[in-house]
């Protein structure tokens, strides 16, 4: 498969949101027009030079959704027949860039968005967003965020658009496979995916890949599809890692005792005692 | 008979836009309506792209005009600030965009009355700046606005400006141009530099590090040359219709002799225009400046036809508080000398003929004048 992102740009060592476009890139192939959301991935051109061999617009950080809409019409105008991809992170998805993603949903147009998502305000330096888990140190919640994230594939899937998923590059044929269908199905699909970030996050470069595949085998991200609003789970850890080892492999979580991390512990097991009853595939009824 | 919006919506079914994002606000409204059911009735072949915001408006606009395509929108007002971001954007990437406001004051407090804020917040963004006095200027500005801002030694997007409801609503005789006219004065767009096309991938908005200035001293040599795309254009759309709308960047009126002078822009100059003829039958040597182009600023244009006179006035529909009547601020910097500044019709408060005599009986001061 051809690379369509190649190497030499100035993303972090250790970076899985660089990775996530690259093996996007290779399912979706040459024809296709990137919309990018500011944010880390922006700097990968720095002019005179871009590591990309696919037409690559970014405009700002919130309208991603918008800027889709008109360039899937502008192509059609054109008749260049192109597969549209956003690609933008979590804070201007689920914060800033909701308003213009939700229109562009709504719409229903024929688009792939992938929302990389290392779970905060990552290019900025790590601070929090509605994104981020409970309890995660980042450089605006000192003491660990309050809140639960946001349900995205939830919110997405509730505007009735065809596919819905989550994945994490990790897990590479799972996210393969995801891009592929969301490259076929007519209509907008939306992929939530988790990449974690060895700069906010805090474990070594060397270390994400695993880190990815802890926070799903602890089920603490769960890899799943929403087509026409059923659920599919496209991953069941046989047997759950404990959520301690993903959370003490990170400085984001260091703060927590062990009592923290048990109830951490408690709620993930009472979510997937649930999925467990309910079978792991079901209406989401919307 | 139309009104200013519908001339608005005739330029741009005439200049054949093709992508047409929308958010209604009043007093533009009308103008979005007219163009969806022409496309609904088929006599338009464009998309219609109604967005969630105008923040979302313009960033289809950037969107789909770096595709390549002809696009067009209008909006007003608060919708105009909220696009502001995308401004800058926009005329960064020097995309040919092609965007009607109509003009309204700008809350708080509310008011859906025209003053030019709204436009001159805009000032900076490197967007070229035209104010229409009347709906023919309005459908003239629009065709003519592709063909200088698509021109490859311009390529700035271009704001339009008509007042709200004294000409957005308002019928006036307006002559509308057949479609062989106009395909054959503005042939379709064919970008040279930018597209997002797979066969020739390129990678647009992206970072610079110390080349930034270079790209911000381009949009500036960008908007020097227009001024002579403007005068050369209109020129040509003079020899076809007969109207070339003064020099392109300002219009004089009764200044070969005159002894006094307001400058203006917008639709208020009609009456000022018929207060000049009122004072001139008295024989008083009045004249008037009418300021096309707010974006590029006529300088040269200004000193060659105020050089000559006395005592000169600006009218200001807007106020940059602290600082004073932005048009009036500029003239003076570009005169090199001291002028009269009015500040009248804010949030469209009626100025009318008694009170523009009344501001030519007190010129020659250097104050600042507000006219209630």
């Amino acid at each position: 498969m051809e690379d369509y992102l190649v190497g030499g740009h100035v993303a972090c060592q250790g970076c899985s949101a660089s990775l996530g476009l690259r093996l996007a890139l290779k399912v979706l192939g040459k024809d296709t027009v990137v919309i990018n959301g500011s944010g880390c991935m922006t700097l990968l051109p720095v002019y005179p030079t871009t590591p990309l061999r696919v037409p690559w617009l970014h405009l700002a950080i919130e309208n991603s959704g918008a800027a889709g809409t008109a360039l899937y019409y502008a192509l059609r105008r054109k008749n260049i027949k192109a597969n549209i991809l956003c690609y933008a992170g979590d804070g201007a998805t689920y914060d800033i860039g909701l308003q213009s993603l939700s229109g562009a949903a709504e719409k229903n147009i024929d688009m792939i968005y992938i929302c990389y998502n290392n779970q905060s305000f990552g290019n900025t330096g790590h601070q929090r967003a509605s994104s981020t888990p409970r309890a995660s140190y980042t450089s605006t919640t000192p003491v660990g965020k309050v809140e639960m994230a946001k349900d995205m594939p939830a919110i997405m899937a509730a505007h009735r658009i065809p596919y819905v998923a989550t994945a994490c590059p990790a897990f590479p044929v799972d996210f393969l496979n995801k891009v592929t269908r969301a490259a076929e199905v007519k209509g907008m699909a939306f992929i939530d995916l988790l990449v974690p970030c060895p700069v906010g996050w805090g474990f070594d470069p060397s270390e994400g890949i695993d880190i990815g595949r802890l926070a799903v085998r602890t089920g603490m991200w769960k890899l799943y599809e929403i087509t026409d609003g059923r659920v599919n789970l496209t991953y069941i850890p046989k047997k759950r890692r404990r959520v301690s080892e993903y959370l003490r492999a990170q400085a984001r979580f260091s703060h927590l005792s062990d009592d923290d991390i048990g109830a951490i512990q408690a709620e993930v097991d009472r979510e997937w005692d649930e999925l467990e009853a309910r079978g792991y595939e079901y209406e989401l009824g919307i | 008979m139309i009104t200013g919006n519908g001339a608005a919506a005739w330029g741009a079914r005439l200049a054949r836009a093709e992508i047409i994002p929308n958010f209604p606000i009043t007093p533009q409204t009308a103008i979005i309506e007219e163009i969806a059911s022409w496309i609904a009735s088929g006599e338009m072949d464009a998309d219609f792209l109604p967005m969630e915001s105008e923040h979302s408006v313009i960033s289809a606009l950037a969107a789909a005009s770096s595709a390549g395509t002809r696009v067009f929108s209008a909006t007003s007002s608060q919708g105009l600030l909220l696009m502001t971001e995308m401004m800058f954007v926009t005329s960064g990437l020097r995309l040919p965009v092609i965007l009607v406001n109509v003009s309204r004051g700008l809350s708080a407090p509310i008011t859906l009355w025209s003053d030019h804020n709204d436009v001159l917040v805009q000032r900076d963004s490197g967007w070229l700046q035209m104010f229409c006095s009347n709906n023919q200027e309005v459908l003239d500005s629009v065709v003519m606005g592709y063909k200088i801002a698509e021109n490859s030694g311009v390529l700035l997007p271009m704001m339009i400006n008509l007042d709200g409801f004294v000409l957005s609503a308002t019928r006036e005789p307006v002559e509308i141009p057949s479609h062989d006219e106009i395909d054959d004065f503005l042939p379709a767009y064919n970008p040279k530099h930018t597209i997002l096309d797979p066969k020739e991938p390129m990678s647009m908005g992206g970072a610079v590090f110390g080349e930034y200035m270079y790209f911000r001293s381009q949009q500036r040599m960008a908007m020097q040359n227009s001024k002579s795309v403007i005068t050369d254009v209109c020129a040509e759309w003079e020899k076809m219709t007969g109207r070339g709308w003064g020099r392109g960047l300002v219009e004089p009126y009764c200044l070969d002799d005159a002894d006094r002078a307001l400058l203006i822009c917008g639709s208020e100059s009609a009456t000022l225009k018929y207060t000049v003829d009122k004072l001139r039958k008295d024989g008083e040597k009045v004249g008037m400046l009418r300021l096309r182009t707010m974006r590029p600023f006529p300088c040269e244009e200004i000193v060659d036809a105020l050089s000559d006179v006395e005592e000169i006035g600006v009218i200001d529909q807007d106020i940059s508080p602290g600082s004073g009547g932005i048009i009036a601020t500029e003239v003076k910097a570009c005169l090199g000398r001291n002028v009269t500044s009015f500040i009248a019709g804010l949030g469209g408060r009626r100025i009318g003929v008694e009170k523009y005599e009344k501001i030519f009986g007190r010129l020659g001061r250097d104050v600042e004048e507000w006219i209630f």
